[in-house]
């Protein structure tokens, strides 16, 4: 898909809003680093480095404004990665409360229904038994308890 | 004055061939580096963490053995999910990854993974030869490697992989730098916190590996879930054993390029904690440039995955000499093997190599029969996990997300790191889709605290004075490098238009 010259390109546009997010981050990191200590030893790397950061983000910003209506390639829609970055978000904060083994059950069983399995009894058996079984192997891998909500973190 | 004691040298032959015991341990541990290896989210220095306990029961060489053992194996383990899915098991496989997914995205799999041991093992028998010649002299260059050095060549992997990485110079160093300063959040030198924000989880800093999974594997993985395969044509798809051993035969047809990226990782390899991260990259710029197409570099060049596994398969050798010639380690593996030799009450360094030489040549020369013995495991091991290219995406995206999540909470011990891994997967997304280079955030990312760590020694030792690094020429001949590696191509193109003018 591409964008009809002489408009604004939206794809150069967001890469731009990037580009500004990233400075914002980095002069956000530089005053906080600054407030918490003066001390050449906290700042001798972190100060030098933000700044050149923000130079390169402002000589990129410059070259980016100048092609900003220039014909370009738009990339694929993230329409379609969105549900699985949020599903995958709710595996990772359902953590504390599901368990890495049911966690990881509900999250490989909502994926495949998700992305079009429609066996049930196959969708089930593969996300429980994939679940347990890597839920055990580094149970009994790892020095040190894993949150666990049917096989016990006593693994 | 000869480089080889030939007295030691027999009696580690010795050592080694007097009866098998010593070999019945270095196969398990083979296989259990290249399964630690392949695993995403696995680490090498975790499995010889995992499996220390054992060596108790071993004599120090046989620990030894056992633990370089999982080194080699971890060592090409890496390079497997490298190639199959984008998704480096290590830092050192970073480069690996360049050239060796495009050519799986091709089809081409069966060849790139049998290119990459065929150079993971050269490089291996190569790099332990330098080893065993170069020791002594080694161990005196690594003594004169200070915090100069050490933050020069620092800057010189992040210029260098902000080039190589990304569409745009100027969005790899930005890339580059920003991971610099993510890697330095947390406690500073001075005794006070910076950008946590109030999270008791960033006092420590950002977990760096955590974050390299996330912005590698999972941001890769969001990428391709309109995918059917990994691989679209399904006559591509074959596992095919005569590819796997055409390609490792074909491994030995760039020895230009294996022993230039043997030299590099040997020589960058030694330097601790940098070495194996930068050595790969070093590696693959020097083969991209010397090649005679180097635009097709990053769309699947086996020369590219050639450079990249020898250099880092040899590095090994090198953080093998900076622990035993001054008991430094170079990095989470050889921290491991660190404290096998205190668990057997021995101390690294200078007196060690003189009083314990045949030891010292016994594990260098046990290295290469774990080389020829990776040749074999390899060849069986391969085609298994290649089956992975088999598995329809809508399986192995959420299974592969999953053992990520599992991964990254065994680094770390809490859910700190499975939170890394959302965070820094969405920053991977956002970052590959406009442009910004993954590979420099993460070494970045990697490299932060121990580039502040080298600035403030820099200016401890020279008293805030710069003209100290006129005193280094190491140092200066690496800046005129980096130098040349972010201006070189401009000022030759600039001049031969003059001439031409």
């Amino acid at each position: 898909m591409t964008e009809r010259p002489g408009t604004l390109n939206r794809h150069r546009l967001a890469d731009l809003g990037v580009l500004v997010i990233l400075a914002a981050l980095v002069v956000l990191y530089c005053v906080d680093s600054v407030q918490a200590s003066r001390s050449i030893y906290n700042l001798i790397f972190v100060l030098p480095v933000g700044i050149l950061v923000l130079l390169l983000c402002a000589g990129q910003f410059v070259m980016g404004v100048r092609t900003l209506r220039e014909e370009g390639e738009q990339p694929e829609p993230i329409t379609d990665v969105l549900p699985v970055i949020l599903l995958f978000a709710g595996y990772v904060l359902s953590l504390h409360w599901l368990g890495f083994d049911v966690g990881t059950i509900v999250f490989i069983g909502s994926f495949l229904w998700l992305h079009g399995e429609r066996r049930l009894p196959w969708l089930a058996a593969y996300a429980i038994s994939f679940g347990i079984l890597v839920a055990l192997f580094f149970s009994m891998m790892l020095p040190y308890p894993m949150p666990m909500l049917i096989l016990g973190s006593a693994y | 004055m000869n480089l080889v004691d030939p007295a030691a040298f027999q009696a580690a032959l010795g050592m080694l061939f007097s009866d098998a015991s010593p070999w019945l341990i270095v196969v398990p541990g083979i296989v259990i580096g290249l399964v630690f290896g392949a695993i995403p989210g696995l680490q090498i220095s975790m499995a010889m963490a995992i499996f220390l306990p054992m060596t108790l029961y071993m004599d120090f060489m046989q620990a030894m053995l056992f633990l370089t053992a999982i080194f080699t194996g971890g060592g090409f383990g890496g390079s497997i999910p490298a190639i199959l899915m984008n998704i480096p098991g290590t830092s050192s496989a970073i480069a690996t990854a360049f050239d060796g997914y495009p050519m799986s995205r091709k089809g081409r799999h069966n060849t790139a993974l049998g290119i990459a041991l065929g150079a993971s093992c050269i490089g291996v028998i190569v790099g332990y030869s330098l080893l065993l010649l170069l020791i002594n002299p080694l161990s005196e260059v690594v003594l004169r490697i200070g915090p100069a050095e050490m933050t020069v060549v620092i800057l010189w992997g992040i210029t260098l992989i902000g080039g190589l990485s990304s569409g745009s110079l100027l969005k790899g160093l930005i890339s580059g730098l920003a991971g610099l300063l993510v890697g330095t959040i947390g406690y500073s030198e001075a005794g006070v916190t910076r950008g946590t924000f109030g999270s008791p989880y960033l006092l420590d800093g950002v977990p760096a590996i955590p974050a390299m999974i996330g912005m590698f594997a999972a941001s890769e993985l969001f990428r391709l879930v309109n995918s059917d395969y990994l691989v679209a044509d399904s006559a591509a798809r074959k596992v095919s054993v005569a590819k796997i051993l055409a390609g490792f035969r074909s491994a030995i047809g760039y020895p230009w390029i294996v022993l230039r990226g043997s030299l590099i990782g040997v020589f960058v390899g030694s330097i601790p904690g940098v070495g194996s991260s930068v050595a790969n990259l070093l590696s693959y710029m020097a083969t991209k440039r010397k090649h005679e197409d180097p635009d097709s570099f990053g769309n699947g060049n086996p020369s590219g995955v050639v450079a990249s596994e020898a250099a880092n398969s040899t590095s090994e050798a090198g953080s093998m000499a900076t622990l035993l010639a001054l008991g430094i380690p170079g990095g989470g593996a050889t921290a491991v093997m660190l404290a096998a030799f205190s668990m057997h009450n021995i101390t690294g360094g200078p007196q060690f190599i003189r009083e314990e030489t045949d030891v010292v040549y016994a594990i260098i020369l046990a290295n290469f029969g774990q080389a020829f013995l990776l040749i074999v495991l390899g060849l069986l091991f391969i085609p298994l996990l290649a089956n992975v290219i088999k598995v329809p995406m809508n399986y192995l995206v959420p299974s592969v997300l999953s053992l990520a999540i599992f991964g990254a909470f065994g680094l770390t011990g809490d859910l700190s790191g499975p939170i890394t891994v959302l965070i820094f997967s969405v920053i991977g997304f956002i970052f590959k889709r406009f442009g910004l280079s993954v590979p420099a955030a993460v070494i970045g990312i990697l490299l932060g605290g121990m580039a502040e760590d080298s600035m403030i020694y820099l200016h401890q030792i020279s008293g805030g004075q710069w003209t100290y690094l006129l005193e280094r020429p190491m140092a200066l001949i690496i800046l005129a490098l980096l130098a040349a590696s972010l201006f070189g191509s401009k000022i030759v193109s600039m001049l031969t238009r003059r001439a031409r003018a």
